[in-house]
């Protein structure tokens, strides 16, 4: 390598694309389960506009991580949190917070495709109706943008009235991000959107992520390393409640910095 | 074959049949009684006639006084029921810790359990002075005292069966709702309940198949005068509490007046067995909604 001239240095400094956003950020976070301590003092940040995937092997606690961002964990009895997860730079974990307030700025969508039992518009309203809105042209718009979005309008644009519930695994799943994006939230929580999918619909929906981590953030939790690998920038490794390592991708996957990483990327365990 | 197992198959068989022997001979009853009745009344009449006065000197043989008390006090009964009910259900689902869920439940369930003549007694010497403090022109015996205290009985019926089929309802629903930013009130009753409507309209049918059947309160509270009305503060007679008086009257075996609890016992038979047939139906066709 040879040497570099101090302008070429300062031009390079100028060109490199400003650092991201932090928009999530978890400081010292301890969760417990009664007596049963599930995360042991985890700090993370998470860039805007970035796919940050967690991985790690099951019971590592990476989807109790995911579930704290929108408080999910809540209702789950003995569950109690320490330190402080701020999103955009707020403490969502502070007493005041109205919950229902997040949820609308963080977006989820689950291990198994989980449509209501109503038709395909209604449950893309859905999010827009309990908001009170009422504008039906509005949220025909939204709700048809929302299906571009997600690739499904042109194969349900003439069934709008169907039931949900009638439409395959993968067209569920993109439904259900469809209903997430319909609120506009900021980040997008997934917990193994594609565990329960065949490869094909799990194909649509990882391209998917790519195009909406242009608008959106996610943070998804996967068990299928190469889709880690294939489409998120940063990745976090979990185990036993530790965060081991967390760092870019690429780095993560080829050169990793803890034995525990290497040996579960490379199937020793898990 | 042992022949022990024999024995003991035939044993169970004869069981089996015994149930649905009893069930046969009751309907076989009721329709011989009914034809020798409408041998004597036209059925034109029975279902037209807005009197029934089969044990006066004037006999007429219209059933729909019968049947409107009935209805009268059996949609009473589901206005107190089904609001009161429900809310219990949801409540219970949805907002009580899991702790009083458990407690609560079953608690609520001693509310069947109660002898319905207590009831009817809870209905004359308490509902019906408490009611006529309030609108002094009420009478002694009303439909609305009787409907109130029937819908009472039957709130753990709504309650307990819509809770069920709350607790039916795939947890990924309500996280899914959750999820969305919604609050607790917004889940229950824009995804919860319609979700379990098909448990809950079953619900719904068997209390009010229950109360078209209940006997023992509108017998004691409601009155025993037939009248074609749907005014709830004046006495009326259910078809139930018809069968009461003329089953503990001195009326003469075999005679017309006495075949009128027959033609009446089966009109209550056909409501009940509609009633549960669609609840059977529902049941069957939306079942397997989810997986």
């Amino acid at each position: 390598m040879t040497t570099k001239k101090p302008i070429d240095a300062l031009v390079e400094t100028l060109q490199e694309p400003k650092k991201k956003k932090t928009i999530i950020e978890a400081r010292n976070v301890d969760v417990f389960y009664g007596a049963f301590q599930a995360l042991n003092n985890i700090n993370l940040e998470v860039e805007e506009n970035s796919v940050t995937a967690f991985i790690g092997p099951s019971g590592c606690g990476k989807s109790t991580f995911l579930r704290c961002f929108n408080r999910m964990n809540d209702y789950i009895d003995e569950f109690s949190i320490k330190g402080e997860i701020l999103i955009d730079n707020k403490k969502i974990y502070w007493k005041n917070v109205a919950v229902e307030e997040l949820r609308k700025e963080v977006g989820m969508v689950f291990q198994k495709p989980n449509p209501f039992p109503k038709s395909i518009f209604d449950n893309v309203a859905y999010g827009l109706k309990i908001q009170g809105i009422k504008d039906k042209t509005f949220i025909e718009e939204r709700v048809v943008k929302s299906l571009k979005d997600v690739a499904l309008w042109d194969e349900v644009k003439d069934e709008m009235k169907k039931s949900a519930i009638a439409l395959s695994g993968g067209q569920q799943q993109r439904l259900c991000i469809a209903r997430t994006l319909a609120v506009e939230p900021k980040i997008i929580l997934m917990d193994e959107p594609t565990s329960a999918l065949d490869p094909i619909s799990t194909g649509k929906i990882e391209e998917l992520m790519f195009e909406l981590k242009q608008d959106y953030t996610i943070v998804i939790v996967t068990h299928n390393m190469q889709q880690a690998g294939r489409i998120s920038d940063k990745t976090a490794f979990f185990y036993m409640g530790d965060l081991i390592e967390f760092g870019e991708t690429k780095q993560i996957f080829t050169t990793p910095q803890k034995e525990r990483t290497q040996n579960y990327i490379t199937g020793r365990f898990g | 074959m042992k022949f022990s197992e024999k024995i003991i198959v035939t044993l169970l068989k004869f069981a089996a049949s015994i149930t649905i022997l009893t069930t046969i001979g009751i309907i076989m009853v009721l329709l011989f009684e009914t034809i020798a009745f409408f041998k004597e009344v036209s059925f034109i009449e029975f279902i037209t006639d807005k009197e029934w006065t089969p044990l006066f000197a004037q006999k007429h043989f219209g059933i729909l006084p019968l049947v409107s008390g009935t209805l009268l006090t059996t949609t009473i009964a589901i206005l107190v029921a089904l609001p009161v009910g429900l809310t219990i259900a949801v409540y219970l689902n949805m907002y009580a810790p899991k702790g009083f869920r458990k407690t609560f439940k079953p608690l609520l369930e001693v509310l069947a359990a109660v002898p319905t003549v207590v009831y009817g007694f809870f209905a004359l010497t308490v509902v019906t002075p408490f009611l006529q403090s309030i609108y002094p022109d009420l009478a002694g015996f009303n439909a609305l005292s009787a409907g109130i205290v029937m819908g009472i009985m039957i709130i753990p019926f709504v309650s307990s069966l819509s809770e069920d089929a709350l607790y039916a309802v795939p947890k990924r629903l309500k996280e899914a709702s959750f999820g969305m930013g919604s609050t607790r009130f917004q889940t229950s009753f824009k995804v919860m309940v319609p979700a379990a409507s098909s448990g809950i309209v079953v619900s719904i049918i068997l209390a009010i198949s229950r109360a078209i059947g209940e006997t023992m309160i509108v017998a004691i509270a409601a009155g025993q005068q037939p009248r074609f009305s749907f005014d709830p503060t004046v006495p009326i007679e259910t078809i139930t509490a018809y069968i009461v008086q003329v089953s503990m009257g001195d009326v003469p075996h075999g005679s017309l007046e006495y075949r009128t609890i027959f033609a009446a016992g089966i009109t209550l038979f056909v409501f009940t067995f509609l009633l549960n047939s669609i609840s059977f139906w529902i049941k069957k066709k939306y079942q397997e909604k989810y997986d």
